[in-house]
């Protein structure tokens, strides 16, 4: 992984190094000159080992999250990576003509291009030049009738393997091509156990339906000269004789010089060295190593980003611990601090002791953290291995310490920066109430007159009193308002509807529980307003991922205000309902008077858990919402049950006719057999000044407009109904849809995935309407340029269509010759078995290399494997509730101490010990429900809303309540601050009543 | 003829300091009568408040045995220990103790509603009781809200609310002003006159023991002077 949100890594390190080296050395340095308060300070943390363990657990929780995503990250990179490396050895760069043979196959090389290329090269880095005679096609055991319906067989020059990997067994023997005689092959290995094939045993090949047999030689490791695991390797001659193209060459191999991993970074050289000859041979070199390099570090950095994104809650969660717990810890030292300050020590000293503590938890925290987090990736990429089985990705575990050492920086400034704060606000303490442990006073807010000489104050007391969040919130909305981006415009409308009510309370006295409630109240309603309401407020707002983020945030402050400051209500109701069963009143009495009276401390363990509660939801509503989509596979599939794919070798031209006269198949079992054609072409859009990009165009047959099922999100107003459209595209000339993907939204919620390389221009899928809009697509060497009129875009989930689709006829021009059908669109009658249909057709079309797949069983597939990956992040965001947790645990072991002499007095009027248990087991528990509460009822509505504005583009995706989902995440959350707080309700319960009276902390 | 309510008979209580033994009573035989304010004083350190714990049943003893209302306490688990101080005691500590999360009539009322009593009930009681202390406007206030005066009257409404039999109160003044003080006990030998509770208070505060009908002089864990039991008692 070498970014982190487009940022380096490697600058990423280097300036949290420097920041933490510098934080560190200011510390050690104060620590040096005031070490009698380094002492108090360390000696405090086996002072109670129980809390200092529950604090270690929930400050490294941010440092888990980041360990856990990068290490996640490095690990797939990783795997991708050494998979590619292995795939294609040391083959650098593969060069293949920019022309097409009829059967839409890269054009063949001759003999004279190939010495142009050596010419070009000779100046260039490299190791090796190797022509090639590559072909992907079916074989068949001739012992066994075992069948690979694709074999890569790539033909080499013996003479140009200086320079490439050695082609050796799995015992290390080296094999020599050059030693092969004709129609003689070596076989990997992986094609030796399919096929069950040994030396001395044959296989036949068909190429053009025409049949070769070859003798296997030898069985070669897997891996290199960018040939799949089913692979065969023989000279170059013979390949050529088999294919009936002699001097033929596609595609010449380079390798550079330098390592597997080296020889890329000569890529641009070697490049250059090409590109005088590359236009005049019509040459298309490329990068093969490095593209692959590339792709598996950005489908790492892609991983460790979407964790890192979701895992951003509970982030938050943890950096509201971190501030509790060092208010919490002040508490339990006031008479410590005060007696200090009586005798002479300064606010700064408070300062440093609470830095120095602070310091010692986080680096304890976040060491803990970081290696945690390598613990918790190695559990989550296997289970992203087994979502993505059907890749047949070889996980290799992998952590690089750079990137744990970037995840503890990042931890540990994190808590350094909250500790800092902290203990400045700490600092600020009446000695007399601290020596004497009485309670501060509810202090008159100082008329912000009096503040204006000292600016930081006057801005927090502005802030905190409503007027500069109206100020602010007014600017960032016409901020956002004449940008057109919907985050500020929400942000700043929120600061309004927070800061207008306080500031009517500061000013004209209203209510403070009605300012807090209205405030509340109005912004969970502001950001709970269904979408189609704030498209019709913001009709052209763009909008990203950090709406999800913002959304959570804002909803969860205005529940806990609003319940906050009502919870009083809350608890009548409560007391109400149990009033009948006197035994529990007196417990109940005590366990809910004390949340009440701790606001500060209740509001943010709420907070907390509803954040992360709420994010959990959301997500699993949205994936039940998807998974919904899924079991209509006629509607994934847009109404297919099979798909086959023929090859460019072995392309079958007419597959009704060709299923007809087999005898193997009832041709009425084929309601609808839809067929493509197809080819790269270079495209952009008339009239922008972007430049082109390749694309697969594909042309649709009669059958395939007729019979396909999906719909379109915009079309043409021409076009009555949907299959108007499909019905033009085969009838009318120059008329293409495109895919939802090359159209931009308003709303790009895209994380972590590719960036789209070609999108239309001009508007927006949200703006419901199609203008005027035409493609120009330039074929390949030997085909023409065509505009297309664009006439429709396909509906979202449209997941069985390419980008851009035309009629096959369309295509044809496009490339200047009848380009074949290689893929075929299959729907069966009712009651025929796909399964069955997809295998016969397999072994009888053996021959021609069709493969052919249940649409059905992948669906499903796909579907579970998204299941899988979204269980697996809720599972990573679901270790934020560590963070609510521990938040209950550390205020139960505090609440003990603080309380002991209250405990010591309830056990003398007669609470059983029982009782006291029970009393501060069912505080915590109010505490988790009500804040699991909170977050179900946000994550639900929040979801209503997502999954109805999903609904809308994509079809199938509805709102579904995942019952077991919810059940589980309620009941795990609550069961797991039970067992927290068991222990200190437990001490509680154990307290000697003659000892807590006498009790001095 | 009145009877003893609390009896004890040779009753030693040693605990674990740092290390250290502390023989905090070394044998002490003290009778109480149904109805009396005893006052329990002596230097720091002598066994008050420690007398007052083990008679209490909120410390177990080492040796001995103590009789209250014809029961031996310590034999009692701690459930029936407990359940017995529920119904049976009052509490009054100097540093009050009440919780202050809890509102005057909710603190009063949490005995009541810890021996059974129904909760309508045990609210009327509440306040009837925060009448006889003389603190009927203050039911919904928190002790913060309080003078230490009125808090402590909290507490004696408090321990007088489930009708003990018995009043523990350590320090009843401890934490008052004299003027206070004297109103404080102005209102204990009213009530223990009025209600005939059992009143045992443990004082450092010669005023407080004058107001008693017996003063018990401690030293080093033992009992050295009873006055007025030579009064015939």
């Amino acid at each position: 992984m070498e970014s982190l949100f487009g940022i380096p890594i490697g600058q990423l390190l280097v300036t949290l190094l420097v920041v933490f080296a510098l934080g560190m050395a200011a510390t050690a340095f104060l620590a040096w000159r005031n070490p009698v308060l380094f002492k108090m300070a360390a000696r405090n943390l086996p002072r109670r080992p129980a809390q200092t363990a529950l604090i270690v657990l929930g400050l490294m929780l941010a440092t888990l999250l980041f360990s856990a995503s990068f290490t996640t990250g490095d690990t797939l990179a990783h795997s991708i990576r050494v998979q590619a490396l292995t795939d294609i050895g040391l083959v650098e760069v593969e060069i293949e003509s920019e022309r097409r043979e009829v059967s839409g196959r890269t054009a063949y090389f001759d003999a004279a291009t190939v010495g142009r290329v050596r010419e070009a090269l000779a100046g260039a880095p490299v190791d090796g030049i190797l022509p090639a005679l590559r072909e992907t096609v079916p074989a068949v055991a001739a012992d066994s009738s075992r069948n690979e319906p694709r074999v890569d067989v790539l033909g080499v020059d013996p003479a140009g393997l200086d320079g490439f990997d050695p082609i050796v067994t799995a015992s290390g023997e080296r094999l020599d091509v050059a030693a092969l005689a004709a129609n003689e092959v070596y076989v990997s290995q992986d094609l030796a156990e399919s096929l069950r094939l040994g030396v001395g045993d044959r296989a036949q090949l068909y190429l053009r339906q025409v049949p070769s047999v070859v003798e296997v030689r030898g069985i070669y490791a897997n891996g290199g000269y960018f040939i799949g695991n089913l692979g065969m390797l023989l000279p170059l001659e013979s390949m050529q004789a088999i294919s009936q193209r002699p001097g033929a060459v596609s595609p010449i191999l380079v390798s550079n010089r330098g390592g597997i991993v080296s020889g890329a970074d000569a890529t641009d050289a070697v490049l250059a060295a090409l590109e005088p000859i590359a236009n005049e041979l019509r040459l298309d070199a490329q990068p093969v190593k490095r593209d692959a390099l590339e792709q598996a570090d950005e489908a790492g950095s892609s991983f460790a980003t979407v964790f890192l994104l979701f895992g951003n809650f509970s982030i938050m969660a943890g950096v509201l611990l971190i501030f509790l717990i060092f208010v919490m810890l002040a508490a339990e030292r006031k008479r410590e601090l005060g007696i200090g300050r009586a005798i002479g020590m300064f606010q700064g000293h408070v300062v440093r002791l609470f830095l120095f503590e602070g310091a010692l938890y986080a680096l304890l925290a976040s060491a803990v953290g970081s290696l945690l987090g390598i613990v918790v990736a190695f559990a989550m990429v296997r289970i992203i291995a087994a979502a993505l089985g059907q890749l047949e990705l070889d996980i290799v575990f992998n952590f690089q310490w750079r990137n744990v050492l970037i995840a503890y920086t990042l931890g540990m400034a994190t808590t350094f920066l909250i500790v800092l704060f902290a203990a400045w606000r700490v600092s600020h303490l009446n000695i007399v109430r601290a020596v004497r442990d009485i309670p501060e006073p509810r202090a008159r807010p100082t008329p912000l007159r009096r503040l204006v000489t000292r600016p930081h104050r006057f801005l927090v007391a502005a802030f905190a009193r409503g007027y500069l969040a109206v100020v602010l919130g007014i600017l960032l909305t016409a901020s956002g308002l004449s940008s057109t981006q919907a985050g500020p415009f929400m942000l700043g409308t929120s600061l309004v509807i927070i800061g207008v009510p306080l500031a009517l309370h500061h000013a004209a006295r209203l209510n403070e529980r009605i300012a807090y409630t209205v405030a509340g109240v109005l912004l969970v309603a502001w950001w709970l307003l269904p979408f189609d309401a704030l498209e019709g407020i913001l009709p052209d707002f763009q909008q990203g991922i950090e709406m999800f983020i913002l959304s959570g945030v804002m909803l969860v402050i205005g529940a806990v205000w609003a319940i906050m400051y009502n919870l009083d209500l809350l608890l009548r109701g409560i007391k109400a309902v149990f009033r009948r069963n006197s035994r529990l009143t007196p417990v109940l009495q005590t366990s809910i008077a004390y949340p009440m009276a701790n606001r500060f401390r209740t509001g943010m363990t709420l907070a907390m858990f509803s954040l992360v509660i709420f994010t959990l939801l959301v997500v699993g509503f949205i994936t039940a919402a998807f998974s919904a989509a899924f079991t209509d596979v006629a509607r994934v599939t847009g109404g297919f049950d099979v798909r086959a794919e023929a090859s460019f070798t072995n392309p079958i031209p007419d597959l009704r006719a060709a299923v007809d006269a087999s005898g193997a198949f009832d041709i009425d079992d084929f309601t609808v057999i839809g067929a493509w054609n197809g080819g790269p072409a270079s495209a952009k859009q008339q009239g922008s000044a972007a430049e082109p990009v390749d694309r697969f165009v594909t042309g649709i047959n009669d059958d395939y407009a007729n019979g396909v099922n999906y719909g379109f999100t915009l079309k043409d107003s021409r076009y009555a109904t949907d299959r108007d459209v499909w019905r033009a595209l085969v009838t009318e000339p120059d008329i293409m849809v495109v895919s939802a993907g090359l159209v931009p939204s308003r709303s790009n919620f895209n994380v972590g995935g590719p960036e789209q390389t070609f999108q239309l221009e001009g508007f927006y899928i949200d703006d419901g309407v199609l203008p005027e809009v035409h493609i120009e697509a330039a074929a390949p060497v030997g085909g023409g340029t065509k505009t297309f009129r664009v006439i429709g875009v396909l509906e979202d989930g449209a997941f069985y269509s390419n980008s851009m689709v035309t009629s096959q006829a369309s295509v044809d021009a496009l490339f200047g010759q009848p380009v074949p059908e290689l893929i075929y669109m299959l729907r069966l009658r009712p009651g025929a078995d796909p399964e069955a249909i997809a295998t016969r057709l397999e072994e009888t079309f053996l021959t021609s290399g069709l493969r052919a797949t249940n649409l059905q069983t992948e669906v499903r597939e796909i579907g579970s494997a998204n299941i899988s990956l979204n269980n697996l992040l809720q599972g990573f965001m679901a270790l934020g509730l560590i963070v609510g947790i521990a938040a209950l645990g550390v205020i139960a072991a505090r609440s003990v101490v603080e309380r002991r002499q209250q405990i010591g007095m309830l056990r003398a009027v007669g609470f059983q010990r029982g009782m006291v248990q029970a009393s501060f087991l069912i505080e915590s528990s109010f505490i988790a429900l009500l804040g699991i509460a909170i977050g179900t009822a946000l994550g639900m509505a929040l979801s209503v809303n997502v999954v109805n504005e999903i609904g809308a583009s994509v079809a199938g995706v509805r709102f579904v309540v995942p019952w077991w989902n919810i059940v589980i995440v309620v009941v795990v959350a609550y069961a797991a601050s039970l067992l927290t707080t068991f222990l200190p309700a437990r001490q509680a319960a154990n307290v000697y009543p003659a000892e807590a009276l006498r009790a001095v902390e | 003829m009145p009877e003893n309510i609390v009896e004890s008979h040779d009753v030693h209580k040693t605990y674990e300091s740092n290390g250290l033994a502390v023989h905090a009573l070394r044998g002490i035989d003290l009778a109480i009568l149904k109805g009396q304010m005893v006052a329990i004083m002596g230097p720091s350190g002598c066994g008050k408040t420690t007398l007052l714990n083990t008679f209490s049943g909120i410390d177990d003893i080492t040796r001995g045995e103590v009789i209250i209302e014809g029961q031996s306490i310590h034999r009692l688990s701690d459930r029936q220990r407990t359940r017995y101080r529920a119904r049976r005691m009052g509490f009054v500590f100097q540093s009050y103790n009440l919780l202050p999360v809890l509102t005057a009539v909710e603190n009063i009322e949490l005995p009541l509603l810890v021996a059974g009593v129904e909760p309508k009930a045990a609210r009327a009681r509440a306040l009837e009781v925060l009448r006889q202390v003389g603190l009927p406007d203050q039911a919904n206030k928190r002790p913060g809200q309080m003078s230490g005066g009125q808090q402590q009257r909290v507490t004696i409404a408090r321990a007088l609310a489930n009708q003990p039999a018995i009043v523990w109160a350590d320090e009843l003044t401890g934490a008052l002003d004299s003027e206070t003080s004297g109103e404080i006990m102005d209102l204990v030998v009213r009530l223990n006159k009025e209600e005939g509770q059992t009143f045992v208070i443990v004082t450092h505060d010669a005023n407080v023991a004058k107001r008693a009908d017996r003063i018990v002089h401690m030293r080093d864990g033992l009992i050295e002077t009873d006055t007025r039991a030579a009064a015939g008692v």
